[in-house]
């Protein structure tokens, strides 16, 4: 539609969409991060009441693809990104799990805390805090078009296990934060 | 660029969809295929590195297109992909020349450690034909010849741009002259007196090609046991020439971008910032533009390299140098060689000027070469000309295709002088499949 290509009536933002019942503390911090990294105003907002319709039986998990196809169908306007945080396990059909999936340089990602606790107690812990926000901004990365890195620190690293996550900061390296500046300058064009 | 190429055959979708999904996150270029019979088309037209198979298909079976690719290219890493019930031909699989399986649905990290497993094994195996064939371009301050226009044009642009401070970018076809004329802008420069240092961008692995570039730090990774200067440093205070520029990967491109803009960059392991003038030099035999709405590109470096460019012309599209050209190598190679070849005959010339010389300058100067060693007279008559090799041509009648083959790319490769970019370009196939044939022929560089 010509004319109407820079009229931005709604601010652009990037969603926090929890699934579930989840620590407000948690999503505030996932929020806070969100937008530190990525400065797009980050706000938390339930956009999926379940994932119910997701869950498969014989696994006993819930398929994390058909949820990012409804994330992304649910986003309201503005919302340039949306990260969903659910708690149930997740899988994609050739693997046993996921920690979470990715839209690549699409609109929807989800992560889900099921395997984050490992080697934690039940009590609120920094520990698990970091590792959410290190998962989250991972698959958001993703939706920014960002692939794995192969620097151990960098939040675009792909952990094997959850002492990699433990090992990785939540920061993206130099070359990844490059490539993140790259699509967002893209993405201002269209 | 190294990236891995990945083929996932798979007659499931949904599986199909989810691997592909997760490899592709994982930065790899991953192609799919829902039989064995369209892997096989596929197949014809590109080469991959990997090869993801699940055994049970409709139609040909899994280890059907094993049996196949690995006849084809053995040096094809494939996976089987197996559900529970067929572990027992996975297991026949791993005997016909199957890297390994994997039993679906797998561990996230099953996958990742066997991907990066194999990627590893093939680029150490690239690593060492490279280290082997440590490519050498002759290095020779040569003068450049030409007559035609479009090279008296090349002349005058180069005594412009010589003095000038500013980043040149050079295109052209393989073979026409880019380096020298590289060369000819150092010579005219004010950096005249200082070095003028070459990095081949697509000769280097990826994976050794930032410390080539930037030095190490001792201790920055296993083999890192001196600390080492990388060409940047070397350049200082003359010329760094980056030929093929279009080879190099986006980190290296970040990092690039960084140090032409700074002027600072780090080694390898390094905390120090070390500081390095030197005036660059780009050249590329790809379509710049093309390279940068690929995305292979980066805008802004490309936008760094090209303050001044120019395109060095096909030798095809000056056909009147080259029996100028032809005459001068002919001097050359018989004086090198102490043999008394003193012309080349009007038949010669007449095949050369038919002929369209798609390695353009340098392949007319293997032929002469060539010519000059195997001539037998005082004159350079046709039959000496590798081009239309009458003789080979006969003695290739009973010969199998692979043969054929061998011995085809073993003569690009040597009129390439062995490097690699070229001769994949001519034989127009990528480099990785190029490196493959020759482990696969076990060809060797004569020394
Ligand atoms: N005008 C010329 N006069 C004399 N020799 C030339 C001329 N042009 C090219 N050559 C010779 O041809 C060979 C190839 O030249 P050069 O390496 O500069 O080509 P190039 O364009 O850089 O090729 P590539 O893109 O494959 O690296 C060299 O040995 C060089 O000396
Ligand atoms: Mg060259
Ligand atoms: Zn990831
Ligand atoms: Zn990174």
């Amino acid at each position: 539609m010509p004319g109407n290509r820079n009229v931005k009536n709604v601010q652009e933002h990037i969603i926090i969409s929890p699934i579930g019942h989840l620590d407000p503390h948690l999503i505030r911090q996932v929020v806070q991060e969100v937008h530190r990294i990525t400065g797009y105003d980050a706000l938390a907002a339930s956009v999926l009441q379940d994932v119910d319709f997701a869950f498969e039986p014989s696994r006993d998990q819930h398929c994390s693809t058909p949820i990012l196809e409804k994330l992304a169908d649910a986003a309201p306007p503005g919302a340039v990104k949306i990260l969903a945080i659910c708690s149930v396990d997740l899988f994609i059909p050739i693997l046993t799990f996921v920690y979470g999936e990715a839209q690549l340089g699409g609109k929807a990602c989800i992560i889900s805390t099921h395997r984050l606790s490992e080697g934690l107690g039940t009590a609120r812990s920094d520990i698990f805090i970091r590792r959410v926000v290190k998962e989250a901004i991972h698959e958001l990365g993703h939706t920014f078009n960002l692939r794995h890195c192969k620097d151990h620190n960098c939040c675009m690293h792909y952990c094997r296990t959850i002492k990699d996550v433990d090992r990785k900061t939540h920061h993206l390296c130099r070359y990844c934060k490059v490539l993140l500046e790259d699509e967002m300058k893209s993405m201002s064009k269209i | 660029m190294d990236k891995t190429k990945i083929l996932i055959v798979d007659d499931e979708l949904i599986m199909r969809e989810s691997l592909s999904g997760w490899l592709k996150r994982d930065g790899h270029v991953v192609v799919s295929a829902a039989s064995g019979e369209d892997a096989m088309r596929m197949l014809k037209n590109s080469r991959f590195d990997i090869l993801l198979v699940d055994i049970k298909m409709e139609g040909m079976s899994g280890l059907d297109v094993l049996r196949l690719v690995k006849e084809s290219d053995p040096d094809v890493a494939v996976v089987m992909i197996t559900a529970y019930g067929s572990i027992s031909t996975a297991v026949e699989a791993m005997k016909k020349g199957a890297y390994d399986y994997l039993l679906k649905p797998f561990d996230p990290d099953a996958l990742g450690v066997l991907i990066d497993k194999i990627t590893e094994h093939q680029a150490q195996a690239r690593e060492n034909i490279f280290l082997r064939e440590q490519y050498q371009e002759r290095t020779r301050f040569e003068s450049m010849i030409g007559q035609s226009i479009a090279m008296q044009k090349i002349f005058d642009m180069i005594e412009d741009v010589g003095p000038m401070e500013s980043t040149v970018l050079i295109s052209g076809e393989t073979g026409t002259g880019k380096g020298l004329a590289a060369k000819a802008i150092h010579t005219k420069s004010s950096r005249s007196g200082g070095p003028f240092v070459a990095v081949n961008c697509g000769a280097i692995p990826g994976h050794i090609m930032e410390s080539e570039l930037f030095g190490h730090q001792k201790g920055a990774f296993t083999d890192a046991k001196e600390t080492k200067k990388g060409r940047l440093e070397m350049a200082h205070g003359g010329t760094l020439f980056l030929d093929e520029i279009g080879e190099i990967s986006m980190r290296m491109q970040i990092d690039l971008l960084h140090v032409l803009e700074d002027r600072v960059f780090y080694r390898v392991g390094g905390t120090q910032p070390h500081e390095a003038y030197f005036r660059v030099i780009a050249a590329t035999n790809r379509n710049v533009e093309d390279a940068v709405k690929q995305g292979v590109l980066r805008e802004d470096l490309y936008y760094r390299l090209n303050v001044v460019s120019f395109r060095m012309p096909a030798l095809r599209e000056r056909k009147e140098d080259i029996p100028l050209l032809a005459e001068h190598f002919l001097h050359r190679f018989s004086q090198e060689t102490n043999k008394p070849v003193k012309m080349i005959t009007r038949e010669a010339i007449d095949d050369m000027m038919l002929y369209e010389w798609p390695g353009n300058v340098r392949e007319l100067e293997n032929a002469v070469e060539r010519a000059v060693v195997v001539g037998k007279g005082p004159s350079i008559m046709p039959q000496d000309l590798p081009i239309f090799c009458h003789e080979n041509v006969q003695h290739s009648r009973h010969r199998s295709l692979s043969e054929v083959e061998k011995a085809h790319i073993f003569d690009i490769l040597r009129e390439c002088g062995w490097n690699i970019s070229k001769s994949a370009q001519i034989l127009s196939i990528d480099r990785s499949t190029l490196y493959s044939k020759i482990k696969r022929y076990n060809l060797e560089k004569p020394t």
